[in-house]
């Protein structure tokens, strides 16, 4: 592939809105501005030099057809290229990449938001079953986070209590996070002590719908290195879907996130993931987190609590990652902002100088995105 | 500027609105087939006879080699559960039924709380059919210790080709910073605000945050009058699921003095049957407001627009 | 920048109500079309885009997750682009920029709609602010009408001219075999029919259709195995906010941004004169005069003229829609790739009845929403 000829791409900005369960007094358009002008202000970019808008946002969610239609002045999208891919955030940023990457465009903003408090979050995903099979039958998110749970722990050796460590420590780091609005940080204890709504999983085992919205900036090599000294250069890419029906994936696993892990390591070069030091995934729940883990290849199948541990190579989800806060079409762009403001040093620590990021759509994750992000 | 005097319209927190719509929804052969079954207390699954792969329920398409399912099988009632998980809703379940390649998502019987990965079910047929995957009620625990029983082929059988279906969505949007405000003022003092872009000063109704064109945040609310100009307008004769108003009606985008956006409404207090001839593109209107007792803070509040006619223009 | 070039094409068999397929099954039906039109297979093909009009029409949420498996996707990159009417062209959009960024050599889109599931003017009905306006939606028809009727004072179009466009679209349509309406009609019948939202009447609109359409798209290594392919010249997809201050209904901004941007990159400058065929996408008649204009093919003002010229007709000078445009099927989502479609297998001249002679340079144009997502793509038979 002739992807040397192509121009590099980096992330040259990015901002979010404080994620809460409910912003009331705000509107999507409101939600959306407010990312936007805080992404562009202190960028050296400014609205005139954005030459394409991508964004994520769910039509059902909003209760509008074309709802980004009715947001694009709130976009800054008004008389320039605009597309709405109708899903998670972080495959927005891979349409933003390749139209700079190819020569089309120099500066790309990707906006992603949700608003699921105005919504029902059950209907937004049991809409996206069949309407014959698996929808009569009241799937939603929570069931199918249950059941792919209950394969987790059956066909490999994972146990409930590596769940609940996962979950834990989701809340524990989110607790760092000034960017997600909590009253309380739920303890190990809360988190056992709470409902069992799809066994193998508790509430605060599954992701939380919250409101929210996150704009990132991308831009051509030339751009970047007159913006920014710290660019964050996309090196890789990769996404894959997996089959509707949950009872035709693989059980226990997630094989479209590990044939999107792998198109994006193997186009960033990448052999070992030692050489990673930083994780943002999303998780529809703590066994979803652990699938991914395991699938972006930090540890064996049934595992993937191992790679939480004292000394391990790579920090995973330092943000609290997608459990605490789950602004739905937004999560995976959230977690490329989160990954390219931590390689870049803005929100301290040292995670090395290359993360992977991950986002997922659909079902049981059915859709997955992976990017490799470097400085 | 109006601060104080708002004279304490209980504010909505949300707007709320629910979509409902009917869909006529096409089974397509497997499904289609597979719900009349269901019909016959029987459960019909596919096979793919390039990867000698049984589905259940049935598909058209082999999810693993992509080639059509030509032949359709009746599956044994019994199977084992492969997954499990209980919900608020229902204990949902991947069931292996004997002689099928995959697993088959559905519910099992509120009963069986302790039903754990290796149980052995069958099937229970809801009383009534109705066309629907629940016509198989669900599967219960099968301690009768039922043989395995294997895939039969079947023949063409009947097909239920198209199923009634309707979708309900509730929302609950928010009002924001400035529809608040807005509709207290169209409901309080049946005054209509804009906001004023302090770039290009113009006004924009609804007013908003950002300026679309030059995104930069208004500076200021602005009254505007409740007189304009027809835009444009078409005569709606058309009637359509969902509509809110009967027709002959019109349809009207009109620009109100001071602003620079367009506001759609109705124009109306004249003989509706003349309008394509009665009405001029560039013809000033002005707002008829219901009766303070109807006003409850919507675009509604305004009945309708009027034609201002000749001898009216300059009062 | 990479060359781009469209490879591969396919339509459904359109129809009022295809009885006998699911959605999903209709998407298939397209894509196995295409793959064949191509010669290639779904092995060949490195990422998907999925088109589709808005999930209301048809009660399956983000359908490109039940797609998956008819067409043989899994573990594939999908993604779906959606853009009201105009999401066939955005979709193709977004594959060529796949192919440039080096992301896929071999994209492959499928866009359908299946209208005759649910409600449309309903669902369209909701395209509006819930808040402002929503109450008084006509579909997008109302809208439509109420900006032709400003467009017959200030540019001229008139119920006539536009009924011009109804009598040659109907009559080109009767030369497609994916047509499913297939009706003479004259100018008095156009005039005389129903009026649904005046002046808009029965026969400016188009049927309400199922349909899908698949292109496979290609980089230009991997189009070295095609004997014909159609090249991408140009291609753009602008956008405009819907309630900005002095918005022109007259003529639309985004739409001449996005003409004069894909003539750059093609290098035309006389698109009347350099274009051989030209595939509109024309929800009402009424637009189909506004895109003359829009397009450069006529002056502001000059599309009665252009039409009642006859210059647009079949065997005209600049025909437009040949195909028939929408008057012969309109299954919404797939309607801008089906005239990216049209355009491409006339230049690679596979159009069968309705090909102009020795057509070489393509032009099409697709847009939704409000009239404020407008898109424009010239293709040719040479890379250029
Ligand atoms: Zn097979
Ligand atoms: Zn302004």
């Amino acid at each position: 592939m002739a992807v040397s000829t192509l121009s590099r791409v980096a992330v040259v900005g990015s901002a979010q809105t404080m994620l809460r369960a409910s912003w009331t007094e705000l509107q999507h358009v409101d939600l959306i501005a407010a990312a936007v002008d805080a992404v562009l202000r202190g960028s050296g970019l400014d609205m005139k030099d954005v030459d394409v808008v991508i964004d994520c946002g769910s039509d059902v969610l909003d209760g509008r057809s074309i709802s980004n239609c009715g947001f694009l002045g709130a976009m800054g999208a008004h008389h320039k290229e605009e597309s709405r891919v109708e899903e998670d955030g972080l495959f927005g940023a891979v349409y933003g990449t390749t139209k700079i990457a190819g020569g089309s465009a120099s500066v790309a903003l990707i906006v992603a938001y949700s608003k699921p408090s105005e919504s029902d979050v059950s209907a937004y995903y049991a809409t996206l079953s069949d309407p014959f099979y698996q929808r009569a039958l009241g799937l939603d998110h929570i069931g199918a986070a249950g059941l792919t749970a209950n394969q987790y722990l059956t066909t490999t050796d994972a146990d409930e209590e590596g769940l609940l460590r996962i979950a834990a420590e989701s809340w524990r780091k989110v607790a760092d996070n000034p960017s997600v609005d909590l009253d309380r940080v739920p303890s190990l204890a809360d988190i056992q002590a709470s409902p069992l709504v799809a066994d193998p999983l508790r509430s605060l085992q599954i992701a939380r719908p919250v409101d929210g919205a996150v704009a990132v900036l991308l831009a051509s090599e030339q751009v970047a290195r007159r913006v920014t000294d710290r660019p964050v250069w996309i090196t890789g890419m990769g996404a894959a879907m997996d089959s509707h029906f949950l009872a035709d994936r693989a059980p226990g696993e997630l094989e479209a996130c590990r044939a999107a892990a792998n198109m994006a390591m193997k186009r960033a070069g990448i052999t070992a993931v030692s050489s990673i030091g930083l994780a943002e995934v999303s998780g529809a729940s703590a066994a979803g987190e652990a699938m991914v883990i395991e699938a972006l290849g930090f540890a064996p199948r049934g595992h993937a609590v191992d790679a939480y541990s004292e000394g391990a190579t790579v920090a995973i989800n330092p943000s609290g990652g997608a459990l605490p806060a789950d602004p739905i079409m937004a999560t995976g762009l959230v977690r490329l902002h989160e990954a390219s403001s931590r390689l870049t040093g803005r929100l301290g620590g040292d995670v090395g100088s290359r993360a992977i990021v991950h986002g997922a759509g659909g079902l049981g994750m059915q859709n997955n995105c992976v990017f490799i992000v470097e400085v | 500027m109006t601060d104080g005097l708002l004279t304490g319209i209980d504010q909505p927190q949300v707007l709320e609105t629910t979509l409902s719509l009917p869909y006529t929804l096409t089974t397509g052969r497997a499904a289609g087939t597979f719900l009349a079954e269901l019909g016959n207390k029987r459960i019909l699954g596919s096979r793919c006879d390039k990867c000698a792969r049984v589905m259940t329920p049935p598909q058209d398409y082999c999810s693993r080699c992509g080639s059509a399912s030509e032949t359709f099988v009746h599956m044994p009632e019994r199977g084992t559960v492969t997954a499990v998980t209980r919900t608020d809703r229902a204990i949902l379940a991947l069931v292996q039924l004997d002689g099928s390649d995959s697993g088959f998502l559905h519910r099992l019987a509120p009963d069986s709380h302790h039903a754990a990965v290796g149980a052995r079910v069958r099937a229970v047929w809801a009383d009534t059919p109705s066309q629907s995957m629940l016509d198989l009620d669900c599967f219960a625990l099968d301690d009768t210790g039922g043989h395995a029983g294997s895939a039969i082929e079947v023949g063409e059988v009947a097909v239920v080709a198209e199923l009634a279906y309707s979708l309900t969505l509730h929302y609950k949007h928010a009002y924001g910073p400035h529809y608040g405000r807005l509709f207290d003022e169209l409901a309080t003092h049946r005054r209509i605000l804009g906001s004023l872009c302090p770039s290009c000063r113009n006004v924009l109704v609804p007013p908003r945050e950002f300026c679309d064109a030059c995104f930069v945040r208004t500076a200021q609310y602005v009254d505007v009058a409740d007189t304009g100009i027809l835009q444009a307008f078409s005569v709606i004769h058309m009637e359509f699921v969902g509509q809110t108003r009967k027709p002959p009606y019109v349809y009207a985008e009109i620009v109100l003095d001071g602003s620079a956006t367009r506001l759609i409404h109705t124009i109306a207090g004249f003989d509706v049957t003349t309008a394509a001839e009665r009405l001029q593109i560039g013809m000033p209107v002005r707002a008829v407001w219901k009766d303070r007792a109807d006003c409850h803070g919507t675009l509604d509040d305004i009945d309708y627009f009027e034609i201002v006619t000749g001898s009216e223009r300059g009062d | 920048m990479r060359s781009v070039a469209i490879v591969g094409a396919g339509q459904t068999r359109h129809a009022r109500r295809r009885k006998d397929v699911t959605q999903v099954a209709l998407a298939r039906e397209a894509v196995t079309s295409a793959l064949q039109d191509a010669g290639l297979t779904m092995d060949d093909i490195d990422s998907v885009v999925v088109c589709s009009g808005p999930v209301l029409f048809a009660a399956v949420n983000q359908p490109e997750k039940w797609l998956v498996d008819a067409i043989g996707a899994r573990l594939k990159p999908v993604v779906r682009v959606t853009s009201g009417g105009g999401t066939g062209l955005a979709g193709a959009l977004a594959a060529v920029n796949q192919i440039r960024g080096g992301f896929a050599e071999r994209v492959l889109v499928v866009a359908y709609d299946k209208l005759s599931e649910g409600a449309l003017q309903y669902s369209i009905s909701t395209l509006y602010d819930p808040f402002w306006g929503r109450e008084f939606a006509v579909g997008i028809m109302g809208f439509a009408a109420a900006y032709w009727r400003a467009r017959m004072d200030s540019l001229g179009h008139t119920e006539e001219a536009a009924a011009m466009v109804s009598v040659k679209n109907h009559r080109n349509a009767l030369l497609n075999p994916y047509a499913h309406v297939k009706k003479e009609v004259s100018v008095e019948d156009v005039m005389n029919s129903r009026p649904l939202c005046w002046p808009i009447k029965l026969l400016d609109v188009p049927p309400i259709s199922d349909g899908a359409c698949a292109v496979v798209l290609s980089s230009e290594d991997a189009a070295k195995a095609s004997a014909d392919p159609a090249w991408i010249r140009g291609i753009a997809y602008y956008s405009e906010a819907e309630n900005a201050a002095n918005r022109s209904m007259i003529q639309s901004e985004p739409l001449t941004i996005a003409a004069q941007r894909v003539y750059k990159q093609a290098g035309i400058t006389n698109p009347r004169r350099q274009c051989d065929v030209v595939e509109v996408q024309e929800p009402y008649t009424c637009f189909e005069l506004s895109y003359y204009e829009g397009l450069g093919l006529c002056p502001p003002g000059g599309a009665a003229d252009l039409i009642s010229s006859g210059a647009t007709l079949i065997d005209g000078d600049i025909p437009v829609n040949p195909s028939g445009g929408c008057m012969g099927a309109n299954p919404i989502g797939a309607t801008a790739l089906i005239r990216l479609a049209e355009v491409a297998q006339q230049v690679r001249g596979r159009a069968g009845n309705h090909q102009i002679p020795d057509a070489r340079v393509g032009l099409m144009q697709a847009g939704g929403g409000w009239a404020n997502l407008r898109g424009v793509a010239v293709v040719a038979s040479t890379k250029g």
